[in-house]
């Protein structure tokens, strides 16, 4: 059995009389492409939003690199190595794209600004931020103003972004949310090499088509619980799924 | 290389100019120097790291206050003043930033602008200590090394103030300290999913400019050779935002140019309007923040944009 870089364990949140996530266990494998998914309202953005430190749980744990982060703001869980994505893209306004990625480096600059050794680092981050611009496909796109990108290259900035950070795994809140096809199809590409780098990648995911074909596991929820787990096909072919979240199976 | 020379180069004419100037025009260059150096540190805190603060100009006050209080009502030597001055304005700046930097929004603008006008209170209340309404008045820069510095030479001093202040802010911008505020100011949030501490980030940087504008006070107290409440009124907080957004916030160059400016307009309207340079002031500000929120720093980008191509 592979290791797994996050493990999250009888998660648990309440808002109010409702509960929007209810005793969710799921491991993220190292290296690997999971994707969860759920109908509308059945806490991913919950659990997403608990991983990534936004929210706080009410029981469980989680475990980043055997680690317990529950209860670590936001940056603390970013300087381990666990970074995220937004689903609206939240760019800086004030700067340009390779500015942008130089932010999610911020975790990897270990020298004081005032010492001689300040401008080797900073050569060497704006090297490895243009080379994430290229592998994201916004190579051209270097010095433009992020005011003036398409919805669909701030999602790919995101990413770049948050591989800036150099992760050991990446959190992605809906990607597909709002791309359009030709753009879907160089998402999964971007996916699927990120993964080949060694970095673990969670998906939450509403779009099954985009899902399905790129995730090596899935776990589906429903009311803030597991209700099935494993290969897209197994998921595709339980009839609980079918049931709780397909509704009409003809979906897929 | 070419950079370096001509930053050295515009420096060594900064100092060299008041060797050529009258006591009066002297007075004013120093204070020109010395406006720019505070616009420079607030538009690190306000345009770069997009902190809204009216407490930068009472630290000017706080800084000039202290150095003269130490040195001529409690007798320390000058150095030990200077130290301990510092150690006030960082001290108060904590104090300041780690409560209202912890709440959102209009917080800390309100606590610095209670701060800006309890300082004016506690110096007119001050009794002894600090000389009250009237202040204090006639003293002298103790001799450093049996020399007096005063005249075009303490100028001197005024311009490496501002040489060190700009290296500084020079090199935290163009850093990953610089990047970090900016990433607070547009977007705290994805800011620290980035990995970035917003809160100590605010607080490093209001308490950084906070005290380089003390010590820019303690430079000034030597200048005039007298402190009274008046000198550190409110309406100088108000004058240096103005400054900053007029000249272009975010950019050194802006706040220096925005400095220059405003600092300079007074002068050249008094024979027109006379007192009322304020509602210039007013109208100029309207008109920066409708035409080119950039400020005067946007309009010269634009121009030599269009020359370039």
């Amino acid at each position: 059995m592979q290791g797994s870089i996050l493990e999250v364990r009888r998660l648990t949140k309440r808002f109010g009389g409702l509960t929007a996530v209810a005793g969710l266990d799921f491991n993220l494998r190292d290296g690997e492409i999971l994707g969860l998914i759920g109908p509308n309202g059945a806490g991913k953005t919950t659990t997403f939003n608990i991983i990534a430190g936004t929210y706080a749980a009410d029981e469980g744990e989680i475990r980043f690199a055997g680690d317990s982060i529950l209860g670590l703001p936001p940056h603390q869980i970013a300087r381990r190595g666990l970074m995220r994505t937004f689903q609206h893209n939240r760019p800086f306004s004030g700067m340009p794209v390779l500015e942008n990625v130089m932010v999610g480096a911020h975790t990897q600059f270990r020298r004081n600004p005032f010492s001689r050794k300040a401008s080797g680092e900073e050569q060497k981050q704006r090297r490895r931020a243009e080379e994430l611009i290229e592998f994201v496909g916004l190579a051209g796109l270097r010095d433009a103003d992020v005011g003036t990108l398409s919805f669909g290259q701030g999602r790919l900035l995101e990413i770049a972004r948050a591989l800036a950070g150099e992760p050991r795994a990446i959190l992605f809140d809906e990607p597909a949310a709002g791309l359009t096809a030709a753009e879907l199809d160089r998402l999964a590409g971007i996916i699927r090499g990120i993964a080949e780098r060694g970095i673990a990648v969670l998906l939450i995911e509403h779009d099954m088509r985009f899902l399905l074909p790129l995730a090596e596991r899935v776990v589906v929820l429903n009311f803030g619980a597991r209700i099935a787990q494993g290969t897209p096909q197994e998921v595709r072919a339980d009839r609980a799924v079918m049931d709780a979240y397909l509704g009409d199976a003809a979906a897929l | 290389m070419i950079r370096v020379a001509a930053w050295v180069g515009g420096f060594v004419a900064l100092a060299a100019l008041p060797f050529f100037l009258g006591s009066y025009h002297n007075d004013v260059y120093r204070k020109l120097l010395l406006w720019i150096t505070l616009a420079l540190g607030y538009n690190f805190l306000f345009g770069i790291c997009g902190q809204v603060a009216f407490s930068h100009f009472a630290f000017y006050g706080v800084g000039a206050y202290s150095v003269v209080i130490l040195t001529f009502q409690a007798g320390l030597p000058l150095p030990v003043a200077i130290l301990l001055g510092v150690v006030i304005c960082v001290a108060l700046a904590l104090a300041v930033a780690i409560p209202s930097t912890r709440l959102e929004g209009f917080y800390l603008a309100l606590v610095t602008l209670a701060l800006a006008q309890l300082f004016i209170v506690v110096l007119n209340e001050g009794g002894n200590v600090t000389g009250g309404a009237g202040g204090i008045a006639n003293y002298r820069l103790p001799l450093i090394f049996g020399w007096r510095l005063a005249g075009p030479p303490y100028t001197l001093v005024v311009v490496a103030l501002l040489g060190a202040t700009l290296a500084i802010l020079w090199r935290l911008d163009h850093s990953w300290f610089g990047r970090a505020c900016r990433a607070v100011r547009d977007n705290p949030e994805a800011a620290a999913a980035m990995g970035v501490d917003v809160v100590r980030t605010k607080v490093i940087v209001f308490t950084l400019t906070s005290t380089l504008a003390g010590i820019a006070g303690m430079v000034y107290a030597f200048v005039d050779n007298t402190v009274n409440p008046p000198i550190f009124g409110i309406d100088n907080a108000f004058l240096i935002l103005f400054m900053v957004i007029v000249g272009g916030a975010g950019r050194h160059a802006g706040a220096a140019i925005g400095a220059i400016l405003l600092f300079l307009l007074p002068f050249w309207l008094a024979p027109v309007v006379g007192h009322h340079h304020q509602l210039v002031f007013g109208v100029l500000m309207l008109a920066v923040i409708l035409v080119q929120p950039k400020g005067l720093i946007g309009i010269w980008d634009r121009c030599r944009d269009r020359f370039s191509k």
